[in-house]
């Protein structure tokens, strides 16, 4: 058996070696599997709102970009179209690695990070990019951030003592263990997917605090480091800042980081359900 | 910081004598402590914004929140002991419980969906009162007629 295998295999390679034709032959053979340069056009539907020119209202642009001459993410496709198609297409992006959080979009229906979601290969179905949902829109693909990130300066994102005598003096140590609590939330880069996939923050993005400024939040009431940890849950002691999370959870399927904030704010729940009020009254 | 000290102290105090207020510089120890707080507070200030709300000192909002899981819990459990025991107590507890739970859970809905402060107003007046009716109807049920344990029971009993 083996031996007819190596005859037939040689007396193919003397074949293919003697004439051209069948060289070609046996190329084209063995590169079938691979994709043939034939064009790959896949369209791309993106918001497209200019606040410059008067009474535009907004509108879906279609681009059709060659998958073969495009990287693989989202995000290279808008480049792609920016650089070489329409100069006047507006995005935010800056680390194109997941790590700086700036070109959080709706795209396909969820929120995520451009550079972080994979360009869907099936060219029959467009793909349809969208501001993050429910924030007010700057211009094209870009949202004014600004009560984002007012909310999450009001939960004073940083480490704060009863006594700061000892502020750039000493080193405040932390345990193995109380170091472990903080992995999964300081990992947060405020991209707002999670708060912008929320229908309480659509409908009360005002006065509800949202997943992402909680679960920092949180992550400053853990730390075993901060002593105002009473006072971070007092300040949340009304029926907007946390209340309006209903554990719909869609903080936590469009975290394109793969954290949890439905789970840091049922903690939040806890703590708040037990810590004692008259530490808070003595300060 | 002492420029601080001392421009609280003189507005705290007003007319004041001078030398007591150099005192007060000269030994810091006996400047009363919410002067003495006036520093770290200014350092917060700029740091920090101002809190979107403040946070009252009260326990309500998490009181209402346990008072919730409480009676989600409650309800759970009375769902056997109506099974087990049809008496009127348990009646009368269920019309109070379930008017209860839903009195809360609607008031959700309308703090989510209404706003406003006349809308949410009215609103919370009118879910009062449906809750009022449906309580006092459930009670009349449970007194005129066969009870809610017996009433859903009689859904099997064909």
């Amino acid at each position: 058996m083996s031996v007819v295998g190596l005859t037939s295999l040689s007396r193919c390679g003397v074949l293919a070696l003697r004439s051209p034709a069948g060289l070609v032959a046996v190329r084209c053979a063995q590169t079938a599997a691979a994709p043939a340069a034939q064009p790959r056009v896949k369209k791309f539907q993106i918001y497209r709102w200019d606040p410059d020119t008067p009474g535009d209202k907004p509108r879906m642009q279609t681009y059709d970009i060659d998958l073969n001459t495009c990287g693989p993410m989202v995000l290279d496709a808008l480049i792609k179209i920016k650089n070489e198609m329409d100069s006047t297409l507006t995005f935010r992006r800056s680390c194109r690695e997941g790590i700086c959080g700036s070109c959080a979009m709706n795209i396909n229906g969820g929120n995520t990070l451009a550079c972080l979601n994979k360009i869907d290969t099936n060219v029959g179905k467009p793909t349809k990019i969208y501001p993050l949902p429910h924030m007010y829109v700057v211009k094209d693909l870009v949202p004014d951030m600004s009560n984002f990130y007012a909310q999450y300066k009001s939960i004073e994102p940083y480490l704060k003592k009863k006594d700061d005598s000892n502020e750039g003096k000493v080193q405040y140590l932390q345990t193995v263990e109380d170091r472990q609590k903080l992995d999964g939330l300081y990992e947060c880069i405020l991209c707002a997917c999670c708060s912008t996939s929320c229908p309480s923050y659509w409908w009360n993005g005002d006065k509800y605090l949202g997943p992402a400024v909680l679960m920092q939040a949180y992550r400053w009431m853990i730390d075993s480091r901060d002593e105002f940890t009473e006072e971070r849950l007092a300040k949340l002691q009304d029926p907007f800042s946390l209340y309006r999370c209903h554990t719909i959870m869609n903080c936590t399927k469009s975290c394109p980081k793969g954290l949890n904030p439905g789970k840091a704010i049922a903690e939040i729940k806890k703590m708040m359900a037990t810590y004692k009020k008259k530490e808070v009254a003595a300060v | 910081m002492a420029a601080i000290v001392r421009l609280s102290s003189v507005c705290g105090r007003g007319v004041k004598p001078l030398f007591y207020q150099t005192t007060l510089l000269a030994r810091p120890l006996v400047v009363p402590h919410k002067y003495q707080e006036q520093p770290h507070q200014l350092t917060a200030r700029i740091h920090a914004s101002q809190a979107l709300h403040a946070g009252s000192a009260s326990k309500a909002a998490s009181l209402h929140w346990t008072g919730e899981r409480a009676l989600s819990v409650l309800l759970l459990a009375l769902g056997p002991v109506a099974y087990f025991h049809p008496v009127p107590i348990v009646d009368y507890s269920l019309a109070a419980t379930l008017t209860l739970h839903g009195h809360w859970g609607l008031g959700q809905v309308l703090t989510d969906y209404v706003h406003g402060d006349t809308k949410i107003k009215m609103a919370n007046a009118g879910l009062f009162l449906l809750s009022t009716v449906t309580f006092a109807g459930l009670c009349y049920f449970n007194y005129n007629d066969v009870g809610i344990c017996k009433a859903v029971a009689l859904l099997w009993s064909k």
